[in-house]
């Protein structure tokens, strides 16, 4: 294998992501000094932008990286996330529009500016905006988590020594370009490059689960190499049958509760787009599906099984990847991955920014002007990211699911 | 800002008839219950692909749910009428 063809192809795309990034700032030009403006691209998305947008929440590492790695690991329970994103979609579409409608009117930023004016309480709020912001943390720091298997199969297959401090330093310059891309476009940055991201992603997905099960015979001889997993291999295990239901169901009813879910809802230009977007969201899931599958299709490939023993589960969706397609399409495939990561992340810590400007400080300080309170959006979305990459330092984890 | 939100001035109250109320809740609802009822599809055949029956029918039923969710989008947009 060429790496560094795999490298150079996987830089250029970057180069233009991050081109792209920047530029989004002048796309539908608005105010970007009002934080309505810069966390949700001036409310006016069309049902296609919101689709991709929306999309990116939902595909994201945790979709690349820790549903087949945990596929690989355990088994057909963690297949729950497909009737998860089947489910939450109807949730959505009954509940968002409504949503959407006071905050119009109101000119709410987050879903905690709507539960203050309902329960007229501030410090409610204010404890709803902190858990929001705390329990974006660890899904930032899940995105991180699969951007850093990418780097640890294509720097280790690189370089021979200090393959993982080279990893830490790419990923800390990729925090400061997204941070700084972030701070200059706001939402616009993550909705164009979300189009980006999604045009790689499903590309990859539908040349991989074609071309794949061809090299190595079928599912059929994956399923037929694979070891008895915990939770069940071509069918669920009875045991885990409760806990596939019961995942799959909270998870649906929990997935419009983060507050990154929340700007692509209000970015929206129309409730009628709104409905139309939310509706077909259930055709993304088809894609986590399949990616679901590669953590099966590991097992039909010795190839494959060789990298994942070398440099961990985490790394099974890379390492299929890397075991059949030529270097060119690696590398574009991982730069698909990458960026999978650093848009939600983009998308989530803007979340976290407005909820801590928005409902913790601005019910306190008299007289914040709407320049000032974009100021220091700007500011804590930056703030967050790097906050998310320390606890990816400090703690690793083992599965990534469980952040 | 004022502290009630009032649905009535918000026009939240759903428009439509109470046929059209129905026929929205029964195509959200279908998609749904039948994900939930994951013992409908814990089966190993018939096979697709070398798939047993578990992974390709809930990827299959992904469709089906976009489907139906795009007819109530639909019914609803239409219920909502022409306000902004």
């Amino acid at each position: 294998m060429n790496n560094i063809e795999v490298l150079a192809v996987f830089l250029s795309l970057f180069v233009l992501f991050v081109a792209l990034g920047f530029s989004a700032s002048r796309w539908r030009k608005g105010d970007l000094n009002d934080l309505g403006d810069w966390a949700l691209a001036g409310r006016k998305l069309g049902s296609y932008l919101a689709w991709f947008l929306v999309g990116a929440d939902l595909y994201t590492a945790y979709t690349f990286i820790a549903i087949p790695e945990s596929m690989y690991v355990k088994g057909a329970v963690y297949f729950f996330a497909v009737p998860y994103v089947g489910m939450t979609f109807g949730v959505a579409l009954i509940t968002m529009p409504r949503l959407w409608k006071i905050a119009r009117k109101k000119n709410y930023v987050t879903a905690v500016d709507m539960i203050r004016d309902k329960f007229n309480s501030r410090s409610l709020a204010v404890l709803i905006a902190i858990t929001g912001i705390a329990a974006e943390l660890p899904y930032i720091a899940l995105q991180i988590y699969g951007m850093q298997a990418v780097l640890t199969v294509m720097i280790g297959q690189l370089v021979s020594s200090n393959a993982a401090s080279i990893t830490e330093i790419s990923l800390i310059i990729a925090f400061i370009i997204l941070a700084a891309f972030t701070f200059t476009s706001g939402l616009r940055g993550a909705v164009v490059t979300a189009v980006m991201k999604d045009a790689i992603i499903f590309t990859t997905v539908i040349v991989v689960i074609v071309l794949v099960p061809i090299y190595i015979g079928g599912f059929g001889h994956a399923f037929a190499s694979m070891p008895k997993l915990p939770t069940g291999d071509t069918t669920l295990a009875p045991l885990f049958l409760n806990g596939f239901i019961s995942l799959s169901i909270m998870s649906a009813l929990a997935l419009y509760l983060y507050p990154h879910a929340i700007n692509g809802v209000f970015s929206t230009k129309s409730t009628k787009k709104l409905r139309f977007s939310t509706a077909l969201l259930p055709l993304y899931g088809v894609g986590l599906a399949l990616l679901a599958l590669f953590g099966i299709l590991v097992y039909g490939s010795t190839k494959a099984l060789a990298m994942v023993h070398l440099y961990g589960a985490v790394t099974a969706v890379p390492s299929l990847i890397y075991a059949y397609f030529p270097p060119w399409f690696v590398g574009f495939a991982f730069l698909g991955i990458f960026i999978g990561g650093l848009v939600p992340a983009s998308i989530m810590a803007i979340s976290q920014a407005n909820l801590l400007t928005r409902n913790v400080i601005k019910p306190y300080v008299k007289n914040l002007s709407a320049k000032t309170e974009a100021r220091l959006a700007k500011w804590f979305s930056v703030m967050f990211k790097f906050i998310a990459l320390a606890f990816i330092f400090v703690i690793q984890a083992t599965y990534s699911l469980q952040l | 800002m004022t502290a009630e939100i009032n649905a009535d001035e918000l026009s939240l109250k759903t428009k439509g008839t109470t046929g059209q109320k129905a026929t929205v809740a029964i195509l959200l609802l279908i998609p749904v219950i039948v994900f939930a009822i994951t013992p409908i599809y814990n089966f190993d055949g018939p096979k697709l692909f070398g798939l047993s029956f578990f992974y390709w029918f809930e990827t299959l039923w992904l469709f089906v749910s976009a489907a139906f969710f795009v007819a109530a989008a639909f019914l609803l947009n239409k219920m909502e009428g022409d306000e902004k």
